[in-house]
């Protein structure tokens, strides 16, 4: 549970010939991770003359070109397919989908063009709608002799440039409307000024409004006749949209099992491109690199031996070199699977770290409870969560239930800080705190949670040390910001501040201030001491000068960070207050709304912790992400881990 | 307020002030002058702070466009890291800084759509991203895979180009010409810096605007210069294609070169400094201008301002600027050079096209 599951790494020795029926074994077995292999690729090629690569390439074309003809029908792709497809031969493929495009392209195209023209006949509608009321031909408005006009669509930030572009020339611009970025625009100018006023009106991005010649008359009675003609398109529409709608009834099953076979192809294929290659002067071997969970060896080792008996399987330990490449599976048990996608979503663990997991549930737990201090709502919580996994014939999204055991932790630890603080559905006098109301203790409850802070962050830095000597890490271990040096740093400096206040201190200010200022210095110079004690030389790459600038201003935000990381803690004992505080609001609220504490009243304060219980938690399960992710995480976890991803042809099987 | 500048400031500023020392020295940049050829230079570059990024190539991949493409990843990391460290307050100007490289990466994507070139052709002319591009790599895959402009466009909506792009597609759609979508990238790219730009307060808008405004100027006057000289635009175009703002170049500059006025004499009130420039002698009105030259004498200027910066109080958002349009330019000088040297011309026909002052003084 603290340390990823073991893996080894796995060496398949396979020839040629066999290389498509092990990779689709491979994937079948569900616990194959595929690396790139140190050995050149080659350029062999792939049965139909084209590399491996190439036909990758292919492959995805064939998928992009299936999706455009699934998008132009309207089709989702579906549920993979029970079976698992195997290999296609891409020209199969072409052929296929090219008959598939031919049925599709023409009734497409057309609803397209027909999109496309009721757009246009909309715009011309649009900009016309301005000058509706005018009694003026439009063609008189195009062919005067001595006027020139030009209608049209032009950006707003263009306007006032362009009106000042024509300073010096006899016109005026019109804004007729405005839509969005755009505005509706005429320009009136002088017959004799058209090849100026027209390069201009360009320049400016003026789109003319080029209403073809058949449509004539006043504005109304091109608006009309516009219409008319939308209603014709949109008939046109409708009827193409039919025809689509029966291609899709009768095409969907064949499209969905193409997209699959490619897919899957396509993950064959790019895998294969991977493989190492032996060769000598009459055969090809291809050698198969990946990992897999210790575990599931005898899994790989049957699969292989019951289908070929030319595949030869060699396992080994992961070395320190490796480490980068090393697959992480973490082995946490369900109940702490969402505490392991809050984990994940910050990143995943490198081999060699320890899984986080398990501190996470505790701590994201604690600090939420203590944010969250009500027996009611934190039962209310519990309730949701319990609910959630019990009545399975509600069928919750399985995202929705994988959340309920994270409700119930920290619902109970809700209830947990409601006994603490007394409080039940916002009613602070029902109970007794076991130890203080947060609204009548404000300066301690910040305190305290100052200090639950610097532990948490303690705590951090501390598995920052163990995860650098689990990583054999020595200068991260004793240099490092989060490492002994930053720790002592960070102790000394709390143990001046709380020597103030503490009277007699065991430790001499003088002693704790000799300890970071020993400590800080090791922190400002954490490069040049890595680098000693690690035997690489130069010391410094920039200089002295230039490593010592930049030490002395990391170790700066160093200072800063760990202040501020400290005293963002704070926001967990605001948190305890304005809970208890929303609380009282709403018991207010209520009496002014029931004096007599009668139907008025309890309705009040049941919407109002139904609302206090929906909005807060979202705020204070987002501030408590914030201080694991930023505060807590940023002290001690990489999160450069590479997820285990067993090799698969298709989703379902992840 | 000081105190929180230097807390503000103080790690990008180390950091920085470590970066701005691994700039190539003159010693490299006479070396890399001298270099016979290609692989030379890539030996060169191997010992300096490219050479990690250039041992990324496979061995059958080692051409000129693909050490282009690498020595960009340095600068695409270098603006990741200092964006990264930068205060909330500087980082969004930073950004658009960096969206400069987008609108590049924009242009040559729809440059390689008209011809009809393939992704793999495409993809190392871009400029590599870093984890605040808008765009990735996918997004400009996918629009080169469109295969035409419109769709391109089209599946880059819901960012800040699409807007100015999808207006002017009706243009390029009439004149089958890429001029009018990147006139209006452009356009729209300086209004959004100009806006951001406004946005500082106190020493950081004085500094940023010093150098940022410069950029902006530096631009504007070229594009009017440009338009007038070589594209023959009217007065009107070439003002609905300029900048109605800028540092030192104002508007009623560009109106006078828009109008016809002496550009010399524009070029020598903005900037004194460059008066004896001889390129300046040959700025006509209506005269075909060398502008090569003074676009090399205003960067060269840029780049000492940007010097300049490093001296003095350090805690404001001109050093990240200074350091990045540093960067940039010998990321530029670089380039110059490698194809320079990769086409096997004589030295003095790309030396002096060179801007940064290493560069420059490696020369004489």
């Amino acid at each position: 549970m603290f340390r990823p599951e073991t893996m080894k790494k796995v060496e398949l020795v396979v020839p040629d010939s066999i290389v498509v029926p092990v990779t689709e074994a491979l994937a079948a077995s569900h616990v194959f991770h595929p690396a790139a292999s140190h050995l050149p690729q080659g350029d062999h090629t792939a049965p139909g003359g084209e590399d491996w690569r190439e036909q990758a390439t292919t492959f995805a074309n064939l998928e992009r070109r299936v999706l455009a003809v699934m998008e132009d029908l309207g089709a989702s792709e579906g549920l993979p397919p029970d079976e698992t497809p195997h290999l296609i031969e891409p020209e199969v493929a072409r052929v296929d989908l090219e008959r598939l495009e031919e049925q599709v392209e023409g009734p497409v195209r057309k609803l397209e063009e027909q999109q496309e023209r009721l757009k246009g006949l909309q715009e011309y509608v649009r900009q016309l709608q301005t000058i509706a009321d005018l009694e003026i031909e439009l063609e008189g408005l195009r062919n005067h002799r001595y006027l020139y006009t030009l209608m049209g669509t032009m950006p707003t930030v263009n306007l006032q440039r362009l009106r000042s572009s024509l300073d010096i020339i006899p016109s005026v611009l019109v804004e007729m409307d405005r839509h969005g970025h755009l505005a509706t625009v005429i320009l009136f100018g002088a017959q004799r000024d058209a090849e100026i006023l027209d390069r201009a009106a360009r320049s400016a991005y003026l789109n003319p409004l080029d209403l073809p010649e058949t449509y004539r008359g006043t504005p109304a009675e091109v608006l009309e006749a516009l219409h008319a003609g939308i209603e014709r398109t949109r008939r046109r529409i409708g009827e193409y949209e039919a025809a689509i709608r029966h291609l899709h009834q009768a095409r969907i099953d064949h499209l969905r099992h193409l997209l699959w076979r490619i897919r899957a192809s396509h993950t064959i294929v790019e895998t294969i491109a991977r493989y190492g290659q032996l060769r000598n002067r009459y055969v090809v071997i291809r050698v198969i690199e990946g990992w897999v969970p210790e575990s599931q060896i005898p899994v790989l080792e049957k699969q292989m031996a019951d289908l070929s008996d030319q595949v030869a399987l060699k396992t080994s330990a992961p070395e320190k070199q490796d480490e980068a490449d090393v697959p992480v599976a973490l082995n946490n048990p369900p109940l702490l699977k969402p505490f392991q996608d809050l984990v994940t979503n910050y990143g995943y663990p490198s081999y060699y770290e320890s899984d986080p997991t398990l501190v996470t549930a505790l701590t994201f737990s604690l600090l939420f409870g203590a944010m969250f201090g009500d027996v009611g709502h934190g039962l209310l919580l519990v309730v949701a969560g319990v609910l959630l996994i019990a009545i399975q014939s509600l069928r919750f999204p399985r995202s929705l239930r994988d959340v309920a055991p994270l409700l119930i932790a920290c619902g109970a630890t809700g209830i947990v800080f409601g006994f603490l603080y007394g409080s039940l559905f916002g009613f602070e006098h029902l109970i007794q705190p076991l130890w203080l109301r947060p609204v009548e203790g404000i300066q301690t409850i910040l305190i305290g949670t100052v200090a639950a802070g610097a532990v948490l962050l303690s705590l951090g830095m501390v598995y920052n040390i163990v995860n650098a000597l689990l990583a054999g890490d020595l200068s991260r271990l004793l240099f490092g910001h989060n490492g002994l040096s930053g720790l002592v740093f960070y102790w000394s400096l709390l143990g001046v501040v709380v020597g103030r206040f503490i009277d007699p201190f065991p430790i001499p200010s003088g002693v704790l201030l000799a300890l970071a200022a020993i400590c800080g210095a090791m922190l400002m110079l954490d490069e040049i001491l890595a680098n000693l004690v690690s035997g690489r030389r130069p010391l410094t790459r920039e200089g002295w000068t230039s490593s010592l600038v930049e030490g002395f201003f990391m170790l700066f935000e160093t200072g800063i960070s760990l202040f501020s990381n400290t005293i963002s803690f704070v926001r967990v004992g605001a948190f305890a207050v304005a809970h208890g505080a929303l609380g009282l609001v709403i018991l207010i609220l209520a009496s002014r709304v029931g004096p007599a504490q009668g139907a008025g009243y309890w309705t009040v304060v049941a919407l109002g912790n139904l609302v206090l219980v929906a909005f807060e938690g979202l705020i204070v399960a987002i501030q408590t992400l914030r201080l694991e992710y930023y505060e807590f995480f940023g002290k001690f976890f990489s999160g450069s881990g590479v997820r285990y991803k067993p090799l698969t042809l298709l989703p379902r099987e992840q | 307020m000081a105190v929180r500048d230097v807390s503000a400031y103080s790690v990008v500023h180390a950091v920085v002030r470590g970066l701005y020392s691994k700039r190539l020295s003159p010693d490299t940049w006479e070396a890399l002058l001298q270099a016979e050829d290609f692989e030379i230079v890539l030996s060169l570059l191997s010992k300096t702070a490219y050479g990690p990024y250039l041992e990324g190539i496979p061995q059958d991949q080692v051409t000129p466009r693909r050490a282009v493409y690498q020595t960009r990843q340095r600068l695409a990391d270098v603006y990741g890291k200092v964006i990264r460290l930068s205060p909330d307050r500087a980082r969004e100007l930073l950004l658009w800084l960096w969206r400069l490289y987008e609108i590049d990466d924009l242009k040559a994507t729809f440059r390689g759509i008209e011809s009809g070139a393939t992704w793999d052709r495409v993809r190392f002319l871009l400029y590599p991203r870093h984890e605040y591009a808008l765009l990735t790599l996918e997004d400009l895959e996918e629009m080169v895979l469109t295969g035409s402009v419109a769709e391109a466009i089209q599946s880059i909506s819901g960012t800040p180009y699409y807007d100015p792009l999808s207006h002017a597609l009706n243009r390029y759609q009439a004149e089958r010409s890429l001029f009018p979508l990147e006139v209006a990238l452009d356009l729209a790219y300086n209004r959004r810096l100009w806006e951001t730009l406004g946005r500082l307060r106190g020493q950081d808008h004085e500094h940023a605007m010093q150098l940022v405004g410069t950029l902006v100027d530096m631009d504007n006057l070229l594009w009017a210069i440009r338009y007038r000289a070589y594209h023959r635009l009217s007065e009107q175009e070439i003002i609905n294609y300029t900048l109605p703002f800028g540092y030192q170049v104002d508007d009623d500059d560009i109106r006078a070169i828009a109008a016809g006025a002496d550009i010399a004499s524009i070029v020598r009130r903005l900037y004194p400094d460059l008066a004896d420039l001889a390129a300046l002698e040959q700025l006509g009105p209506g005269g075909a201008a060398p502008l090569e030259s003074l676009e090399v004498a205003l960067q060269r200027r840029l780049v000492r301002m940007c010097y300049d910066e490093f001296v003095g109080y350090p805690f404001h958002i001109g050093i990240p600027i200074a350091y990045l349009l540093v960067t940039e330019y010998e990321n530029r000088d670089l380039v110059v050079l490698i194809e320079a040297k990769s086409s096997h011309l004589r030295r003095g026909r790309f030396a002096p096209l060179l801007v940064t002052r290493s560069a420059v003084t490696s020369m004489r």
